[in-house]
């Protein structure tokens, strides 16, 4: 393998708050390799699928963590195991289905045969062919699995990791996370209403500013403006877990009045963006009741590196970020009902669909911002950098108001930790 | 009327849903559908057509929602990414009516690839789907009751602003 260029002064972080950020992180080939040595197989926990997904002994899913490809399955005494989509004899995928059912997994090449903890179970003519051949008498099979990952599981998400060094899972996602899971996915059982998926020519890690920064949201997503998803002026805030990678952001439903019309009007003025008279031929989809009696009109949980749990008003997801090289990220979104939902708030879920994924009336342009970025950076100066400092510079810390980039520092502080990045000595003083 | 004629006027009808796509004649392409109570128009992932999973891409159920989805593009609601496209429509089979069911409508398959120009004049293939209609012939004048377009190429390509 070529080896990875040193790290230079152009790759160092200036500001000890991380209210600058290299736009090397977002293009260099080098950066994006170390990302899946010390990030996708760091210390961190990865997520993989969700529980229901595996509901039978047998069944399987096929995921991404970084760049390696990962099989999760549910063996036959119920456990969840997780390991690498490469056979330990030539490195051969073993699947490409991205879901199925099987006793146990054969590569197609050799016919190799693996359990569905990954441990290798059959080799082909081990003892040869009428006497001759076979594998050599020092070859043992339980030194041959596939490369495996450790698993937990919490409020029915399926995490694992590659890591012995990996804080246990609770620790790892931090209480507020926990509260939020529990929130969206525990006190209903969800069902899968369908997957959607949007592949951004942006860097994996746009996707986790964007997650994180309230400040855009009645910005560039005119539509939640003009019906009332998202304002300016709506209550909310965010909430950082102790080493401040995971972000919880909430608005909170809030009449739109006068007052907030007018300051929506000043922010707008002279973009040519705002438009009070929209109006909908059939505003049925903005008409869906909140099943959730809590308020909440948006709440986004963002997890460290790739992980999402949203609610956008009555939508409930899980989006999932699956890089694809510095300038391309898959965001694969798992859509979500409950259980317990009448026929007609299926109806309704099948409806609000429409302000997500790659035709979301919200989240297509989404897929657009980052695109820009990734256009706009792509040959910067060498040092030059982004400017975050919207909602206060200086500790990164909890706040009661949406427009702010502090989350988005909270995520850099973390991510310049784990990666080892050169910066400023004091860099750690910021958390 | 001969299989043939009706052939050819659901060839001419699918050319010209199309070309008022390409050419953004937005109003023109809402005109095209029955403005009855169930007029449907959905974007369909072949993977959750195949695991029977309702979740539509884009999913508009009556035909105000059909007008809506063209009216956020005219009014500038939306930021997205504004290429040329150019959808190539292809295979055309008109299905045979179902016995009992209404007279005048029936089903129609075809295929569809979306190319994509970008202002520089880039091009390259954007989306590969089928279409699956139910149009019904009202006086001489075919209008379509129920359109999925399922989609191949599910792992879109940064967003899905334009209809199919």
């Amino acid at each position: 393998m070529r080896k990875l260029r040193p790290e230079t002064a152009d790759d160092a972080w200036p500001r000890a708050d991380f209210s600058r950020v290299p736009y090397s992180v977002f293009t260099d080939y080098d950066i994006y390799r170390r990302e899946n040595q010390r990030i996708f197989r760091g210390p961190v926990w990865n997520y993989l699928c969700m529980e229901i997904e595996l509901p039978a002994a047998g069944d399987f899913v096929t995921t991404w963590v970084g760049e390696t490809h990962v099989i999760a399955a549910r063996n036959a005494a119920g456990a969840v195991h997780a390991f690498e989509n490469s056979c330990a004899h030539r490195g051969a995928r073993l699947t490409s289905a991205v879901r199925g059912n099987a006793p146990h997994l054969t590569c197609p090449y050799h016919l190799w045969t693996y359990t569905l903890e990954g441990d290798l179970q059959g080799v082909t003519f081990q003892r040869g062919v009428g006497g001759k051949g076979g594998m050599p008498a020092t070859f043992q099979k339980n030194e041959h699995g596939l490369n495996q990952m450790r698993v937990a599981i919490l409020g029915g998400l399926v995490f694992g990791t590659f890591s012995d060094a990996t804080a246990p899972l609770e620790d790892f996602l931090g209480p507020h996370s926990i509260a939020q899971i529990e929130r969206l996915l525990v006190q209903r059982k969800p069902k899968v209403l369908g997957y959607l998926r949007q592949r951004i020519p942006g860097n994996w890690k746009l996707y986790n500013e964007n997650v994180r920064d309230p400040y855009h949201g009645s910005l560039l997503h005119q539509f939640q403006v003009s019906f009332g998803l998202q304002q300016p002026t709506m209550r909310g805030g965010i909430k950082l877990d102790s080493d401040l990678k995971n972000t919880w952001n909430h608005s909170i439903v809030t009449e739109q009045d006068a007052a907030s019309q007018k300051i929506v009007a000043e922010a707008y003025a002279g973009t040519g963006k705002f438009n009070p008279d929209l109006k909908m031929a059939d505003p049925a989809l903005t008409r869906v009741p909140l099943d959730l009696g809590d308020n909440y009109k948006t709440t986004i949980l963002s997890m460290f590196p790739t992980l999402v749990v949203a609610q956008v008003d009555n939508t409930y997801a899980i989006r999932h970020l699956r890089p694809k090289g510095p300038d391309l990220v898959e965001l694969h979104i798992t859509y979500l009902g409950f259980e317990s939902d009448t026929p007609q708030q299926t109806r309704d879920k099948l409806l609000t669909v429409n302000f997500i994924g790659p035709a979301g009336y919200i989240s297509l342009e989404d897929g657009e911002a980052l695109r820009l970025v990734q256009e706009g950076i792509r040959h910067r100066r060498p040092g030059d950098h982004e400017v975050l400092e919207m909602g206060g510079v200086g500790p990164i810390v909890d706040t009661d108001y949406l427009s702010q980039e502090i989350s988005i520092r909270g995520f850099w502080s973390f991510y310049h930790r784990v990666m080892g990045l050169p910066g400023p000595a004091d860099a750690e003083a910021a958390a | 009327m001969s299989d043939w004629l009706l052939q050819a006027r659901v060839q001419a009808f699918m050319v010209e849903y199309a070309a008022c796509l390409d050419e953004e004649r937005f109003d023109d392409w809402v005109a095209l559908f029955d403005p009855i109570d169930d007029c449907t128009y959905e974007v369909l992932s072949r993977e959750n057509r195949d695991l029977g999973l309702p979740a539509p891409i884009m999913g508009c159920y009556s035909h105000g929602m059909v007008c809506d989805r063209v009216a956020m593009l005219v009014k500038g609601v939306l930021t997205y990414r504004h290429n040329h496209l150019l959808r190539q429509v292809s295979n055309v089979r008109v299905l045979p009516a179902a016995a009992g069911g209404q007279a005048q409508a029936f089903g129609v398959r075809a295929g569809l690839v979306v190319y994509q120009s970008d202002p520089e004049g880039v091009s390259s293939l954007y989306m590969v789907a089928r279409y699956e209609a139910s149009l019904a012939d009202l006086h001489g004048k075919l209008l379509i009751q129920r359109m999925a377009v399922v989609v191949d190429s599910f792992g879109i390509d940064t967003m899905l602003a334009v209809p199919l």
